[in-house]
């Protein structure tokens, strides 16, 4: 048995069953030439590969960066003088109005954006409207006739009559609606007896109660004829 | 319409704002300018009637005060027959009255016509007489419809039976009595440019 540089031997009694184990030193192999030969130059070869690669690398890296710089260097003054050329010779505006479709542009581009927010926040509208001719947007609305309008939807003329006019008032515009009342009841009266339909109550001109009012319709004479 | 550039100039210029009271109740609106009837203006007429004869029996009581000045009572000529008949002649005759009263009216109807269109009747009534072309009539018209009037008061009841409401006098004057109920003194508003053209028209006429 030999194992490790160690070798040794097994005596064993087989009536007395008892094993002695004795370790002595193994003897060493004689070197082999050839072998340590080898492994010297597998590895030489392995250096010189590994600094032939390494070496490879560094000049790569070295003449690549250069060139990277050369040539950036010469783009950056040739574009350019390129693209100066190339834009003197095209008319952008016309080449946008011909090949964009503008419409989808803005739209896509109103989409994106809150336009009433945008104006709220960049836009001083107290500025515009300071600058802005209010006079002239006054006198393009018919103030007048909206004025009318809110007197009659209130009814002001009542209103005041009925603050201002005292008992005296009162009285007289209700003996005038008897005074009316019994012109229309005696001439419906009237008309039933001798059986004719309507009367024709329309006078020419324009009472001066409805003058006051606005409510001047140019004189008409008895005719129907505008003079 | 007035813009309100011209508005505010006329007011920087020293303009006033003028502002009418409404003279209507709303609901009498939609018959303002139609021809009134025969209630209305025989009740105008008759407050007109009563007014003159009202200004005839001042003026008798003038008259009978106005005697005792001239000629005055003799307190011991009281009961006795002289002072009877001396008390007759301190007032004018019956007659001579009648004939003044028909003259006021004729007077008064001709001046208030012509220059409103409106008596103090016709004021009160909420009535105006106008001319065939709807303005006050001219002092001539408002002679001859005074006359008429006075002198053939029964003229009116054809108002009540007439198509348009038109008495006698108005379908020979060619003239209309209508609703416009104004208060106030029409003829002293200066607002009232139209009626004063109207006036202007008429007397030049």
């Amino acid at each position: 048995m030999e194992e490790d540089g160690f070798s040794g031997s097994v005596v064993g009694n087989p009536a007395g069953h008892e094993v002695i184990l004795i370790a002595r030193p193994a003897a060493p192999s004689p070197p082999d030439a050839v072998e340590a030969l080898r492994e010297i130059l597998t590895s030489s070869i392995g250096l010189a590969t590994y600094t032939a690669t390494t070496i490879m690398s560094l000049v790569e890296q070295t003449v690549a960066s250069a060139v990277n710089a050369t040539v950036g260097a010469a783009m950056d003054r040739a574009v350019p003088l390129v693209a100066d050329a190339i834009l003197q010779r095209l008319d952008l505006t016309d080449l946008v109005l011909d090949r964009v479709d503008l419409r989808r542009v803005v739209e896509s581009t109103l989409d994106e954006i809150d336009l009433t927010s945008l104006v709220l926040q960049r836009v001083d509208i107290d500025a515009i409207v300071g600058a802005a001719d209010i006079d002239a947007v006054i006198d393009r609305v018919p103030i007048v006739a909206i004025a009318d309008y809110v007197i009659d939807e209130i009814d002001l003329p009542q209103i005041i009559r009925d603050s201002t006019s005292g008992v005296a008032g009162e009285a007289l515009d209700s003996v005038r609606r008897q005074g009316v009342g019994a012109d229309v009841m005696l001439s419906g009266f009237i008309d039933r007896i001798i059986r004719r339909r309507e009367r024709s109550l329309d006078a020419p001109g324009t009472p001066e109660s409805l003058l006051a009012r606005g409510g001047d319709e140019g004189l008409v004479d008895d005719e129907g004829v505008t003079p | 319409m007035t813009t309100f550039r011209e508005y505010r100039d006329a007011l920087a210029a020293g303009g006033s704002v003028e502002r009418d009271l409404p003279a209507l109740p709303t609901d009498a609106i939609r018959f303002q300018g139609e021809r009134a009837g025969l209630v209305s203006r025989a009740v105008a007429a008759f407050i007109d009637v009563l007014i003159i004869f009202a200004v005839v029996l001042g003026t008798i009581a003038v008259f009978w005060m106005l005697s005792f000045i001239i000629n005055p009572a003799n307190p011991a000529d009281i009961g006795s027959i002289e002072a009877a008949s001396t008390q007759q002649r301190r007032i004018p005759e019956v007659i001579t009255m009648i004939v003044y009263g028909y003259v006021l009216n004729v007077l008064y109807w001709t001046v208030f016509w012509a220059i409103s269109g409106r008596t103090i009747g016709n004021l009160i009534m909420g009535l105006r007489v106008v001319d065939r072309k709807g303005r006050s009539p001219g002092w001539i018209v408002s002679f001859l419809r005074a006359v008429f009037c006075t002198g053939f008061p029964i003229g009116l009841v054809w108002s009540a039976v007439s198509h348009k409401n038109k008495s006698v006098q108005d379908v020979v004057l060619r003239t209309s009595v209508i609703y416009d109920w104004v208060v106030g003194i029409p003829w002293l508003r200066s607002d009232l440019e139209p009626l004063a053209d109207a006036e202007t028209r008429s007397t030049t006429t």
